[in-house]
């Protein structure tokens, strides 16, 4: 099913949690509502699933206006953060549960719910009580106990943060594999941003209400929209210098030379921020071109990440072990085409070439 | 290991409990013993047991006063009252805990501290309001005062209050109406709570004698086991033993009933379900 929102809004007395959000989640694709805390992701969720009214703005689920359905009639299933599993119940109850609310019979509803159950790898714990379950079969029944009913989308809130971390990357593989066969939209609310570009179709990241870019996982990186985008997605963070735009070339603040970047459509002489991804700053011996010194190295792996000075910014850049330079090295800086991107230093927006 | 003083210690605690126990368990003992000797036994004092079972006692009670029909009323009158109490106790409870009204937390507050009316005062007000109704002398008399109680309602709201709402939002989305998600979530996980409520209000309204010997006053028919069983005493003239066969039939189903809920009621309990 498609899911559309429209100019949403949602106001708590002075907060505004979502401001004028539109988009659209395709049929069948894994999204990631992507941000940092506090800024409505939760709020996002809670309305697609009717559990809070919305302020302005419209839902549509395919061409059905949903903004005013109460949620029993949504067809969504919806993870809870702390799972919220009916405590009396024993798994295969709590899983029954929806069917028993439709009065499939018991037979057939204790069938389903088995199903769904070996689906998520909790068939052997049937009979326990969710406080006997370890957080992540919890969350596995939450999942089959949303997904029995067939819902049109699913709904999940940080469903992952209360894991370990490698029980969070198994189930993470998990939540995709399950996604994948039951063909069901889902719209996963995730603030890491390594869990959200390792899972999902669609990222869309908000900050403080507001969507700022909505794209293929794939494109938030390659290609953000802002300085924002730019810096919450990726690890080790883009490396960011400010300075001066002339003429093709970037003036980084208290440094001698300039970086050249090629044409932007900027005015000369107006602050931005140069930024690079750490793979995309090439490093060579001293030849000449912009000069920069090697402040520190960490060797990680077969790669060494060199810290370098350029005034009073530092860039990060990915080098080979076999030719990585020593520390106090002066070496020659330049950038690929890919993964770098000028941005307003004010207003974070993004100039093209 | 156990040390010396910690065993001197457990022995004291337990001799206190046993004494306790005691002061207890003997009027009862008392009670249930003499009402199995005949009268010349109970007055001579020469045997604390007695020397047969005797069950003419029970037979003599059961028959000379209208025991049959205190016993159908008792049964009556505490079965509806407690239905109806749980009833009303688990719908306020829930609009008091989870439903958005205005005023709600100040509607309440004012009920709450009406628990410290004396209920003598209340009786007044009570039988006005019975005779206006018509039902003065009729068994609904004893029934339609009891079928709410704020203190019932407050334990249970404490425990509804102790539910989070993520819950109530997960029973929506698994397509529940408000009305389902109350008698098959709330309800359900209130079980103890709800378990010790009924017990209580059962004792309270198999024991309940003021009020009923008021109501009764004008139809012998409508009497319950204890008003029945101070009537008995003086309508059968002085026989101990028949005394003791008559209360020991008016506490015996309680007794039961205990025993079957014990369970329930020490788990609804130790969980704080009762503190307050
Ligand atoms: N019931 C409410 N009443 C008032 N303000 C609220 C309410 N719920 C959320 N807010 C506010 O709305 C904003 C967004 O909250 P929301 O819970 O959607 O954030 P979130 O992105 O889910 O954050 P987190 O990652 O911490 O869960 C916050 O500023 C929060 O304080
Ligand atoms: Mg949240």
């Amino acid at each position: 099913m498609e899911v559309r929102i429209e100019d949403l809004v949602k106001r708590f007395d002075d907060v505004v949690a979502v401001n004028k959000v539109n988009a659209t989640f395709e049929s069948g694709k894994l999204i990631a509502l992507l941000g940092p805390s506090g800024c409505g992701k939760s709020t996002m969720l809670n309305m697609l699933s009717g559990i809070m009214p919305v302020t302005e703005g419209k839902i549509y689920f395919d061409d059905r206006d949903v903004t005013m359905l109460s949620p029993d009639k949504r067809e969504v299933g919806l993870v809870f953060q702390n799972y919220a599993l009916y405590p009396h119940m024993s798994v295969l109850e709590n899983i029954c549960f929806p069917l028993k609310i439709k009065r499939v019979p018991k037979a057939e509803r204790i069938e389903k719910a088995k199903e769904y159950a070996r689906m998520v790898h909790i068939d052997d714990y049937l009979d326990r009580l969710p406080k006997e379950l370890s957080g992540g079969q919890q969350q596995r029944v939450a999942i089959a106990r949303a997904l029995v009913k067939r819902p049109k989308l699913l709904l999940l809130d940080e469903p992952l943060s209360n894991l370990d971390a490698k029980l969070r990357v198994e189930m993470r593989e998990e939540i995709r594999r399950i996604q994948r066969e039951s063909g069901v939209t889902t719209v996963f609310v995730t603030h890491d941003q390594e869990e959200a570009t390792s899972i999902s179709d669609y990222i869309m990241l908000m900050k403080l209400g507001v969507k700022q870019q909505f794209a293929k996982t794939r494109n938030l990186y390659n290609d953000p929209a802002n300085l924002f985008v730019a810096d919450f997605i990726g690890n080790p963070t883009i490396n960011q210098l400010h300075g001066i735009y002339e003429k093709g070339n970037f003036r980084p603040d208290a440094y001698e030379n300039a970086i050249p970047i090629g044409r932007y459509q900027i005015e000369d002489g107006s602050r931005v921020v140069f930024a690079s991804r750490p793979e995309s700053v090439i490093v060579e011996k001293k030849n000449g071109k912009t000069v920069m010194e090697v402040e520190e190295t960490y060797v990680s792996g077969k790669d060494t990440l060199c810290v370098l000075k350029a005034g009073d910014g530092r860039l990060r850049a990915y080098v080979d072990n076999d030719s990585a330079p020593q520390e106090k090295d002066l070496v020659s800086v330049s950038f690929r085409d890919r993964g770098v991107f000028v941005f307003n230093e004010e207003s974070g927006e993004r100039y093209y070439e | 290991m156990k040390n010396k003083t910690d065993r001197v210690k457990s022995f004291m605690q337990y001799l206190t409990l046993f004494i306790g126990a005691a002061i207890m368990f003997l009027p009862f003992f008392w009670m249930i013993n003499s009402s199995f000797k005949t009268e010349k036994e109970l007055l001579s004092f020469q045997s604390f047991l007695p020397k047969q079972l005797l069950i003419d006692n029970f037979r003599q009670a059961w028959e000379m006063g209208d025991f049959p029909r205190y016993f159908g009323n008792s049964v009556f009158v505490t079965v509806v009252c407690v239905a109806l109490t749980m009833f009303v106790t688990i719908l306020a409870a829930y609009g008091f805990s989870k439903l958005k009204f205005p005023g709600r937390d100040l509607i309440f507050t004012v009920l709450v501290s009406m628990m410290m009316i004396p209920y003598e005062m209340l009786m007044l007000t009570n039988y006005e309001t019975i005779r206006h109704m018509h039902l003065f002398g009729k068994i609904w008399s004893l029934i339609v005062p009891f079928t709410s109680s704020i203190f019932y309602t407050y334990i249970l709201r404490n425990f509804f209050l102790s539910v989070p709402d993520s819950l109530y939002q997960s029973a929506r989305i698994d397509g529940a109406s408000d009305w389902q998600y109350l008698w098959e979530i709330m309800v359900p996980m209130a079980k103890p709570s709800l378990v010790t409520i009924a017990l209580l209000d059962a004792i309270t309204c198999w024991n309940s004698f003021m009020w009923t010997m008021l109501m009764s006053s004008g139809n012998r028919n409508i009497r319950t086991l204890p008003f029945g069983l101070t009537a008995f005493t003086s309508e059968a003239g002085v026989h101990y033993n028949l005394w003791m066969a008559g209360a020991t039939i008016v506490v015996i189903p309680m007794i039961v009933l205990f025993l079957f809920c014990r369970k329930s009621i020490i788990t609804g309990v130790s969980r704080g379900g009762l503190k307050g």
